[in-house]
């Protein structure tokens, strides 16, 4: 079984990207950002759904947290980190702050830490809009947001002092991402084909998937396959 | 499918004890041979036409189907109160010790979920005491074997290909279904591979590509959607609970209990088996079965348990024990896993890539020569299981670590960077040593009062230094085609993974070619007591790095051939 394995060193590698921004000298914030608050978030206490739960009913169980003006932060911020172009719509559309909330209410430890990390940011965006514009985040102006996630959506461009709210963009960006391509818009972008009951043999790749990989291996000294 | 409970009037001549691969196995071929077979399963019954979630989407599901402590391998796994943990059930880790424990407590065990990877064991697989002078060897060799491994692989449905490698048996002709196209991935690899002179050649996996036609049991082709390891409702994929259970049942010969935790197997005034005690998990009611023959086909460590709290006054250490031997030589795979991001494969065009669930193509163990002629550091082989495709979306989803900014940017990103990784798992022979072995808790019992397993376990440097050669070999391969490796460059101490999570646990009762060193004779029979068998990995005397499952089904059933052979003669 690989399953473990595979999903811990995932988790490696996105913990390791999400330690990797290194201070800069702050571009935006002459009076430095607004203070991370280290108040103790309360934990999800909800039941979970159990060892042998009703696969076919796949409900979930337990309570969420979200309040509506923090769905509203998570509308905004998806239309921002996924926006709409000719691939998909914008992630602002698509059930996004649903999937976070369920994810941060879920009462496992994956999801808890998620959730000590979710729920102040959203918190500090509120307090960041403040101290820069005197609006929270949800009244700023488009250009306002952008001025805040700039100085923390970026690994090689984070803000002196910014670092914990860049932990938070980032784990805030991981989720959006898993919402918006498990669904069927952001499958269809990605060209997901799969899932599909074929009556047939496997067919295999198609003549443009191996006449790419026949250019690639030959870019890369390799012997290609014959095609056919 | 249809169970029934046991009537009063159903007295069985075999009471087997677990469903999976040993156990439902042992249920096909006694109830072929005409023998009145009854099997215990301490989990539900679960019935994967009805229950699986096949074609699902993964945002059909909470947290997007992704593992939490509840469901280890994803909300769609079907594991059905199993699990590395389970409320209730503790096994105990001695200090320093990591070993995790997988258990499955439902009706054809882990054959629902498992990795359905069925390559053969070798001539030198048998045999690695011989060659190298560790371990043990089996007191079987491969042609022993051989036509039984013909046989299972035409019964549970094998597709794959003969590829003619030292040490890699092919199939007798006609054995074996057609294999199934490679994905571009793969080929990539195919051919890095090739040029590094390392084989990658087509895998063999217990997935139909051609129907079974079974008055019982019919199993279709393979449709290439859904992960084997949601359990397959159209029986493609090998389980007992679609193929094994349901052809036994159709004999009329078999009974199957379900919710039945066996707690020991009793013995009569002249040391024989005389049946077997299980608490029934619903009404927590203790009963007693009768039967003339005990199968043990519980999982290495779970028959091992049985043994160990079977335990009379003239077997103080557990029944069928006089050897010593029982819960010694425990023995997993050595495993690892190195990612790589390929910008080669970036882009490129997108198709159906879903296939079989697992990689059309494989790398087998390639080095026998050098390791024979001593140039290798380690002994003992291992093989890769490679990966790579447009896979199903879950909640993993991203960008090989990647990921920056927002917008537009990182839409063109997704795209990009989809497809575009490689894994290689290793997956290598074990030696057994000292100091990796089960026993009974003094202390700990579990909710139905009875003692628990306690493990102890430490890697050598054997495996280490395999794990090593594994790591730095599938570096150069993603090296080869211009990838940059994920997976952090560690010493194999921190790359491999812990004990027992390769989910290969087997050695626990080894058989051998005599009473002083092992637990069972070359057919599974106890040592001390004629009428026990043991049909699980358990009696494994070396764990080869192929994956185990095929040859516990063949092993079981040249067992239980060789057992129906003893109850015709009368020899019990």
């Amino acid at each position: 079984m690989t399953e473990i394995s595979r999903r811990e060193t995932l988790a490696w590698i996105a913990a390791a990207s999400a330690s990797a921004f290194a201070p800069q000298a702050s571009l935006a914030a002459e009076s430095g950002p607004a203070a991370w608050s280290d108040a103790a978030v309360p934990p999800a206490t909800g039941p979970g759904y159990g060892h042998d739960p009703d696969l076919k009913a796949a409900d979930v169980p337990w309570p969420l947290t979200f309040n509506p003006h923090q769905r509203a932060i998570l509308h905004l911020s998806a239309g921002l980190i996924l926006p709409a172009d000719a691939g998909s719509p914008s992630g602002e559309t698509l059930p996004l702050d649903a999937f976070v909330d369920e994810w941060i209410s879920a009462p496992y430890p994956a999801q808890q830490q998620d959730r000590a990390l979710i729920l102040p940011g959203l918190a500090w965006l509120d307090e960041e809009g403040e101290r820069r514009f005197g609006q929270d985040f949800v009244a700023a102006s488009d250009a306002q947001r952008r001025a805040i996630f700039d100085a923390i959506a970026f690994r090689d461009r984070v803000a002196l002092g910014y670092e914990r709210p860049a932990q938070f963009f980032a784990r805030l960006r991981g989720l959006m991402l898993a919402g918006f391509y498990t669904l069927p818009q952001g499958m269809a972008d990605i060209g997901y084909l799969g899932n599909v009951p074929l009556v047939t043999d496997y067919p295999g790749p198609t003549p443009e998937a191996m006449a790419h990989l026949n250019a690639s291996l030959t870019k890369l000294g390799l012997k290609p396959f014959n095609q056919g | 499918m249809t169970q029934h409970k046991a009537s009063p009037r159903f007295e069985p001549d075999v009471v087997v004890v677990g469903s999976g691969a040993g156990g439902g196995m042992a249920a096909y071929a006694l109830t072929r041979a005409g023998i009145k077979t009854l099997v215990l399963e301490a989990g539900r019954t679960y019935d994967p036409v009805a229950e699986s979630a096949m074609l699902k989407w993964n945002h059909q599901a909470p947290l997007r189907a992704s593992a939490t402590p509840d469901k280890s391998f994803g909300y769609y796994d079907a594991t059905a109160g199993g699990g590395w943990d389970m409320p209730g059930e503790p096994y105990i880790n001695a200090p320093g010790t990591i070993f995790r424990w997988w258990r499955s407590r439902m009706l054809g065990g882990r054959t629902n979920h498992w990795g359905r990877h069925v390559p053969r064991f070798g001539p030198y697989d048998f045999k690695g005491k011989s060659r190298d002078g560790l371990g043990a060897d089996w007191p079987i060799s491969y042609e022993d074997i051989a036509p039984y491994y013909d046989r299972t692989e035409k019964l549970i449905g094998v597709s794959g290909a003969n590829s003619g490698l030292e040490n890699h048996p092919d199939s007798s002709p006609g054995v074996l279904q057609p294999p199934s196209k490679p994905r571009v991935p793969e080929l990539m690899i195919q051919a890095a591979a090739a040029d590094l002179g390392v084989p990658c050649v087509p895998s063999r996996y217990a997935i139909l590509t051609r129907p079974i036609e079974d008055a019982h049991a019919p199993r279709q082709a393979c449709f290439y959607a859904t992960p084997c390891g949601r359990g397959c409702a159209i029986g493609a994929a090998f389980q007992t609970t679609t193929s094994l259970l349901p052809m036994a049942m159709g004999t009329g010969k078999l009974r199957i209990i379900t919710d039945a935790m066996v707690a020991r197997v009793l013995t009569d005034a002249r040391g024989h088996a005389k049946g077997v005690e299980y608490i029934d998990r619903k009404s927590g009611a203790t009963h007693f079965v009768a039967a003339r023959v005990v199968v043990l086909a519980a999982s290495a460590c779970e028959s091992a348990r049985i043994l160990f709290n079977s335990h009379t006054a003239q077997s103080p250490h557990g029944l069928a024990n006089s050897s010593g031997q029982i819960g010694r030589s425990l023995m997993d795979s050595t495993g690892t896993d190195i990612f790589g991001h390929i910008p080669a494969l970036e882009g490129r065009p997108r198709y159906n890539e879903d296939g079989k669930d697992n990689a059309h193509l494989y790398i087998p163990f390639w080095l026998y020569k050098e390791q024979a002629a001593g140039k290798l550091d380690f002994p003992r082989a291992y093989h890769y299981e490679i990966g790579g495709r447009f896979e199903m979306p879950g909640a993993r989803f991203g960008l090989a670590g990647a990921e920056d900014g927002y917008g537009l940017s990182l839409k063109e990103d997704a795209r990009r960077y989809y497809g575009a990784q490689v894994s290689f798992s290793v997956r290598g022979e074990m030696v057994p040593n000292a100091d990796s072995y089960c026993e009974l808790d003094p202390d700990a019992k579990d909710k139905y009062g009875l003692p628990v397993l306690r493990f102890h376990w430490k890697w050598s440097d054997h495996e280490y230094r395999q794990i090593a050669h594994g790591v730095k070999t599938a570096r150069q391969i993603i090296e080869r085609m211009g990838g940059r490796v994920l997976t952090p460059d560690v010493p194999p101490e921190q790359a491999i993974q812990s004990g027992g999570e390769i989910i290969h646990e087997v050695g626990t009762t080894r058989m051998g070619t005599n009473a002083g060193d092992s637990v069972t004779d070359g057919f599974g029979k106890s040592w001390d007591i004629p009428n026990l068998v043991i049909a699980d990995g358990g009696v494994f005397p070396s764990n080869a790095h192929k994956n185990p499952t095929l040859t516990i089904l063949a092993l079981s059933w040249r067992s239980m051939d060789h057992l129906a052979a003893r109850m015709r003669k009368g020899e019990i």
